[in-house]
């Protein structure tokens, strides 16, 4: 069986230093990029109070939680507490970490252990992310010249001219969010008012 | 079902000024819809079939849905000569009230979540405290705690080291009390009295008796609610939003004792509205 990949969002979107909530099916996960491009996904929870790890800070190559400060590096394991400053942690506390890969401008997440790569989508340029209200049928509805499930791909007629087009179908428990790729030669200006626009109808499908 | 040892609590459900001055609140209580309003005079509160007991105490209006098992806590301090008491207003939280109270108990936060006021880096430490749940009055207290804080008070000019003790008297309420900087030798006290609306949802009333004859009350206000807006910012991100007794889902450290003693002390008195037993 291949992994399942799911796309949580663009690659831009996370620079060094950053960090954001993301999801793969139902886990939610904190997503950071260190100092030097490092990526990371892990469970977001902080094992100590349970405390969500997106909201904390990236220094350096390391994660902290934005509760009590813990820290942790690279592979998951905590490093410090600050409330202990002697205390070597011990090697149990570790958070939960998945698999994120940047790949065409896209990341992508899968459980640890994933030994495969993502579908590559080269040729293509990531737009942006779009959350909508509705479910992928609602999108197929009003949208005919794309087809798929988690990945909808069609021409599409953007200023009098037909470009190669790509969203990435991310369910979340309120509907869904769209990672949007185009050919290099679209505008991306006019990719982002077409997919307003396909959000707005997408919406008022469901809504009707 | 609630249990009764959860019904025969006293719980805080309105400011006594506000409902003095005419305004009905209509709320809820451990899920169940009541309303406190002035009648003939005297301050009621109507359950869903029945009125139920009131204490007015602390300036807020207290009610017990169940038999009261025990009288309401008292604090001798708020009644020395000097102090002002401060009504801060309620705030509403996503969270467990019980993981309220327990977020009071903490302060291994303050340089993250109150930073350049109740704490700073570098000065992270957590010095070793005392715990016990006193037998006699059944409560939670901490004694000895210490910590370096940049500005303790609405009323503290620049950073010193602070002492703390912590008292949990009930269920959902809590008081400290801390080096008062305008009054050496005396503490200012400080309290977070928690309506339990649900077990995932609450509001809380903070409460302060201090030594401060300066400061406006309106800025004594503020600088509470801005210290305990900042702890909301945490409460509603923590998974699970109930607190977990489970001692397997959450790793405490030395720091943290007074939130253990806590944990322990309402599993034992069956106080789990808010809680949950097993990880989920």
């Amino acid at each position: 069986m291949t992994t399942p990949w799911i796309a949580t969002g663009l690659s831009d979107d996370l620079p060094c230093g950053g960090v954001m909530a993301g999801r793969w099916q139902d886990t939610q996960l904190a997503i950071w990029r260190s100092a030097s491009g490092q990526l990371s996904a892990w469970k977001d929870r902080c094992p100590h109070r349970g405390m969500r790890l997106s909201h904390g800070f990236v220094r350096g190559e390391t994660l902290s939680c934005i509760y009590h400060g813990w820290v942790y590096g690279l592979d998951g394991a905590c490093k410090h507490i600050p409330a202990h400053p002697a205390l070597t942690p011990p090697a149990a506390i570790r958070v939960e970490a998945f698999v994120c890969v940047a790949q065409d401008g896209i990341l992508w997440l899968a459980p640890a252990g994933a030994l495969d790569a993502p579908p590559s989508l080269s040729g293509l340029r990531a737009v942006r992310s779009i959350s909508l209200t509705c479910g992928v049928e609602a999108v197929l509805a009003a949208e005919p010249d794309l087809s798929g499930h988690d990945m909808l791909r069609g021409a599409v007629n953007l200023a009098g001219q037909m470009h190669d087009i790509c969203l990435l179908a991310q369910a979340k428990p309120d509907g869904i969010t769209l990672h949007a790729l185009s050919d290099p030669r679209a505008d991306p200006v006019h990719v982002s008012r077409w997919l307003e626009a396909l959000r707005r109808r997408a919406e008022e499908r469901v809504a009707a | 079902m609630i249990a009764s040892q959860v019904l025969n609590e006293w719980y805080p459900v309105a400011m006594e000024q506000q409902i003095r001055a005419g305004q009905r609140r209509d709320t809820q209580l451990l899920g169940m819809p009541i309303s406190v309003a002035l009648q003939d005079g005297v301050i009621a509160v109507q359950g869903p079939v029945r009125t139920f007991p009131v204490i007015l105490r602390f300036g807020h209006v207290w009610t017990c849905p169940g038999t009261p098992a025990h009288d309401l806590f008292t604090v001798p301090e708020a009644d020395q000569p000097g102090r002002r008491l401060v009504d801060v207003g309620v705030v509403r939280v996503k969270c467990s009230p019980l993981r309220a109270v327990e977020n009071f108990l903490d302060i291994a936060h303050f340089p993250f979540v109150h930073t350049d006021v109740l704490g700073a880096e570098p000065h992270t430490e957590v010095n070793r405290y005392e715990v016990q749940i006193r037998e006699d009055s059944d409560e939670v207290w901490a004694t000895k705690v210490t910590f370096y804080q940049p500005q303790a008070a609405k009323s503290a000019e620049g950073g010193g080291q602070t002492e703390y003790m912590y008292r949990v008297p009930a269920p959902t309420a809590s008081v400290l009390y801390k080096t008062c900087p305008a009054r050496p030798g005396e503490w200012d006290v400080i309290g977070i009295f928690v309506q339990p609306l649900s077990e995932e949802l609450c509001e809380v009333w903070p409460w302060m008796a201090l030594f401060d004859d300066v400061t406006p009350q309106a800025d004594l206000i503020a600088f509470q609610q801005m210290i305990f807006v900042q702890d909301r910012s945490i409460l509603e991100n923590q998974l699970p939003r109930l607190l977990p007794l489970d001692p397997g889902m959450e790793i405490p450290t030395q720091a943290d004792l007074t939130s253990i003693a806590y944990r322990r002390w309402l599993k034992k008195r069956g106080l789990t509205y808010g809680a949950q037993m097993v990880a989920a």
